[in-house]
């Protein structure tokens, strides 16, 4: 039957059939989340240059093993010197009902200053149907109100609107919302993804990427990686056997989970550990892959008090089983931070060029050699974070002691 | 004319026996060691023989004991004529309530055959997605902390705060802690052994409602003091020392209901312990009186802080009720560090039986909802959740962290390692394994030491086995279990259960 072999005759490289339901802004029927196995890169560079968007491309595609067509993403930082300080909403719609239903939600609650569909080819490889992608750049209003709640920060605020368009808002969904970044995603290859997208046509100071090997789930635009919030963006390879739990934190403080993947609450982690809570890097890093109490105990007793508190206070924010992930942000400053399990179940390798100009993050190896092939390259230790700041060079290389220049 | 009609002869109604040791004659060396050990006198020696005299309950200890192994207890066939809606069970409840007049007594947990909710859920484990963890080979962690957690750590011109000493916390190393067993409910013996083996499993153990027995201060770092309606053995010294304190408010086993020793059982020793008058009856009022109400119950807790002078975690213990979840709540606002919540299933040493069979919730419900309200209402990462009541295995114990409780309270599984065989007999008095006694010749039976090392192997055993499971589904810190109710699955006969718990069902994935 030609329906079930796949419309479009689609296959995946063993010429097994691709799933063709296809979904765009609007959650699939009975979505119930996601598990699968992926290949995730990035780059930034530590002196500020703009790195173009081929360069990213080529480091995902290569991994081409890490995926099955289902799935991939990029997101670009420092991608608009010009509007840097206003907030960039990029969103899918599933038709121009969707932008009709957002644009009469923001209206009133936003200032837009400028909007533009985002370009997409009209032809590509991938199956049909392809959201109507477009973004808003906007600052908030000076009035800020949700549901009874006066005087949200402007972050705050912003990060309410973008729940409530994903949760009520049909036909829509918000895809990235943050200063000076943008995310370009969609359901294919990784390749497909940068030609739907022409990724070559942007450049900027640090872009994450990612490509999916999902076993089991409806393709859904949008709930491929890089899963974003503000200007947080997470790509994540891995199956979070702890979701349930951590779930129940972030939506303790409020965050709502629209995409249902593990991927989206540790999205929200970060956001709540960082943003709200106002943790170094390091001290959250740790909450979500701690030592074990028996490593913990031979720490220094001031350490060993700082590691137990994290432990014990940010216990549902554990992320257990095994994961790999690349954060990034442009708030204050643009930074990548890639993390593993505490067990490191799942790869990371580190990269920096010869010249000390560009560093790299990546699931493989090849990754990071096909752009630079002299580079220095290193593997951070399991559950210790590599973060590295446009202009500032690399903060932690992941083989530091984990609270190295933490204040307590 | 009435006079003339004859009455009928006064009969005493004997209900036939429910258990009959038989003794294989054959085998028997004569040596009587059954009949002395017999608590109940259910074994006489007659013409050169042992025979059963009647009132057994199917202690075992005569078979322990026994060294020609020659004993069988055998339940009596159903004497009574089968009937559907007449169970034997209510037949014999209402010929034994008109003999006596009074309220049935009994104990241990509800008895019924209810089928548990545990057993109709099944464990998630980990497949090529996420690798499963070999638990020999790598760290799969059990360490618990019990107490309130301050919700997120402060920062303040780049420093991270730290403020240990708003929030005391208990560190164990396994997710369990034995219940409420007071010194009067059981043996000097039986609750040494349950404090020693704390102790050795570095976990914590209630002290019941009958005071601290000053030997027992040495153990007191293990101990969990509680303090209950009739406020017994309550002095500087059962507070200081101690772990944590701990509010009873109710019991799984008789929620709404208090307590009652008899005064036989009020020995010098329970006297000088619950500081009451020797012999006297000591009596537990249903609710406390100074707490109508929840501020009432907000200044309890205030008070025992301040005089503990904040070096102590203060938790309340409820029995799971219709609206556990909101009572939940109300403690936590009220500012307890921990709850207890005690299902329909939790044993007692003497409750009412209409109490204990008909009242209450089942533990695996009241724990999901529990843990639901707290999260709802942003209070669960403040406070530590134990649960029990009719935990009967580790299976059991892994089920109620996955549906939300932080920390697993056994009891009847301990007196079980310990010698109980469950006969429901606790509310006499005549325990023949010296457990549920003060009969000194009983009591003597029991040898703490041993009863210890039984209990300790057994949980050491049950964590074990919690760490299997965890490697299994490819977790390795057991606080990643708790209240991860997506790695359960129901399997049972009612959906809406699995729908209230917030389970799903089986056959529910992902995607």
């Amino acid at each position: 039957m030609k329906e079930q072999n796949g419309e479009y005759g689609r296959v995946d490289r063993n010429g097994l059939p691709v799933r063709t339901e296809n979904y765009v802004a609007s959650r699939p029927p009975a979505w119930q989340g996601q598990m699968g196995g992926c290949g995730i890169a990035s780059c930034i560079s530590l002196k500020g240059e703009r790195i173009p968007g081929d360069r990213i491309a080529r480091m995902l595609t290569i991994m081409e093993e890490r995926e099955n067509g289902l799935g991939a993403g990029y997101a670009c930082y420092g991608l608009f010197p010009d509007r840097k300080d206003q907030y960039c909403l990029q969103f899918f719609f599933d038709d121009e009902e969707g932008k009709r239903n957002v644009e009469e939600f923001l209206d009133g609650r936003i200032s837009v200053h400028h909007d533009e569909k985002v370009f997409t080819r009209e032809q590509t490889t991938i199956a049909p149907p392809y959201p109507l992608v477009w973004r808003y750049f906007a600052s908030v209003t000076e009035k800020r109100e949700w549901r009874g709640a006066r005087d949200l920060s402007e972050d705050d605020y912003l990060v309410e609107l973008v729940k409530h368009i994903n949760e009520k808002v049909e036909k829509a969904f918000c895809v990235s919302s943050g200063k000076d970044m943008a995310v370009f995603k969609g359901n294919g290859y990784s390749y497909e993804i940068a030609d739907l997208y022409d990724v070559e046509r942007y450049s900027g100071t640090m872009w994450l990427s990612h490509s999916r090997f999902p076993t089991n789930s409806p393709a859904w635009w949008a709930g491929s990686h890089p899963m974003s919030l503000l200007d947080w963006g997470v790509c994540h390879n891995g199956e979070i056997t702890s979701y349930g739990v951590n779930r129940r934190l972030v939506e303790m403080n409020g965050y709502r989970c629209t995409v249902l993947t593990d991927t989206e609450v540790v999205a929200y982690l970060w956001d709540l550990l960082v943003r709200r809570n106002g943790l170094p890097v390091e001290v959250a890093a740790f909450a979500m892959a701690p030592w074990t109490y028996q490593d913990i105990a031979l720490m220094s007793p001031g350490h060993r008090r700082l590691a137990e508190w994290i432990r014990i206070t940010y216990k549902e924010a554990f992320l257990n089983g095994p994961f790999s992930i690349i954060v990034g942000r442009s708030q204050p400053e643009t930074t990548l931070i890639a993390l593993t399990d505490r067990k490191k179940l799942r790869p990371m390798i580190a990269g920096l060029s010869p010249d000390g100009g560009t560093a790299y993050c990546a699931s493989e190896e090849c990754a990071i050699r096909i752009v630079e092939p002299d580079a220095q390259t290193w593997t951070p230790e399991a559950g210790n974070p590599f973060v590295a700041v446009v202009g500032k060079g690399i903060l932690r290389r992941g083989t530091e002691h984990p609270f190295q220049g933490v204040k307590i | 004319m009435s006079e003339t009609v004859k009455q009928g002869k006064r009969l005493d109604h004997r209900l036939p026996e429910k258990f009959m040791p038989t003794i294989d004659y054959e085998l028997c060396r004569v040596c009587k060691r059954c009949v002395n050990d017999c608590s109940y006198q259910a074994l006489e020696f007659r013409e050169s023989r042992v025979v059963p005299s009647g009132g057994c309950v199917a202690c075992g200890r005569c078979i322990a004991v026994c060294p020609a192994n020659c004993i069988e207890i055998r339940p009596v066939p159903p004497q009574f004529a089968p009937h559907g809606n007449w169970s034997e069970r209510s037949r014999r409840a209402i010929l034994a309530q008109s003999s006596s007049g009074g309220v049935l007594l009994s104990s241990c947990g509800a008895d019924d055959e209810h089928p548990s909710i545990f057993d109709d859920l099944l464990l998630d484990a980990a497949q090529v997605t996420n690798p499963s963890i070999d638990p020999l080979r790598e760290p799969v962690e059990t360490v618990t902390y019990l107490g309130r957690r301050p919700g997120h750590l402060e920062v303040r011109d780049g420093k991270v705060i730290i403020r240990e000493d708003d929030t005391p916390l208990i560190r164990m190393d396994m997710p369990l802690m034995f219940g409420h067993i007071s010194l009067g409910s059981v043996s000097y013996n039986a609750q040494k052994a349950l404090f020693m083996a704390a102790k050795e499993l570095n976990i914590v153990a209630g002290s019941g409602e009958g005071g601290l027995h000053p030997d027992f201060y040495q153990y007191a770092d293990r101990i969990c003091s509680e303090v209950a309606s009739g406020r017994f053995g309550i002095k500087p010294e059962y507070l200081k020392g101690v772990a944590a304190v701990e509010i009873k408010i109710g019991q799984g086993a008789k929620p709404g209901h208090g307590g009652h020793l008899p005064g036989e059982k009020v020995t010098t020793m329970i006297s000088e312990t619950r500081m009451i008058p020797l012999g006297t009856d000591a009596l537990s009022p249903y609710p406390h009186h100074d707490i109508y109400s929840i501020e009432d119950l907000a200044q309890l807790i205030s008070l025992l802080k301040e005089s503990t002078e904040y070096r102590l975690p203060v938790g309340v213990k409820i029995a799971a009720v219709h609206n556990v979840g909101a009572i939940a709540s109300g403690l936590v606002r009220a500012g307890a560090d921990f709850l207890t919540v005690d299902g329909y299933k939790g044993g007692t040493g003497a409750a009412p039986r209409v109490i204990r069979d008909h009242a209450g919730l089942p533990i695996e419900v009241a724990i999901a909802a529990v843990d639901q309200r707290l999260t709802r209402e942003g209070l669960r990462n403040r406070v530590t959740v134990c649960a029990g009541g009719g935990i009967r295995s580790s299976a059991d114990m892994i089920k109620a962290l996955a549906l939300g409780a932080d920390v697993v309270m056994v009891s009847t599984a301990a007196m079980i390692a310990m010698g109980c065989r469950v006969c429901q007999q606790c509310h006499r008095g005549l325990c023949s394994w010296g457990i549920a006694t003060q009969r000194e010749d009983l009591c003597v039976r029991l040898n703490s030491e041993v009863a210890a090392d039984r209990i300790v192997r057994l949980f050491r055993a049950w964590n074990e086995e919690l760490r299997e499971v965890l490697g299994a589904m490819g977790i390795d810190a057991v606080e990643s279990l708790v209240a991860n109710r997506d790695r359960l699955r129901y399997r049972g006969p009612n959906p809406k259960i699995a729908e209230v718990m917030g389970v799903k069902h089986i056959g529910e994935g992902w995607g």
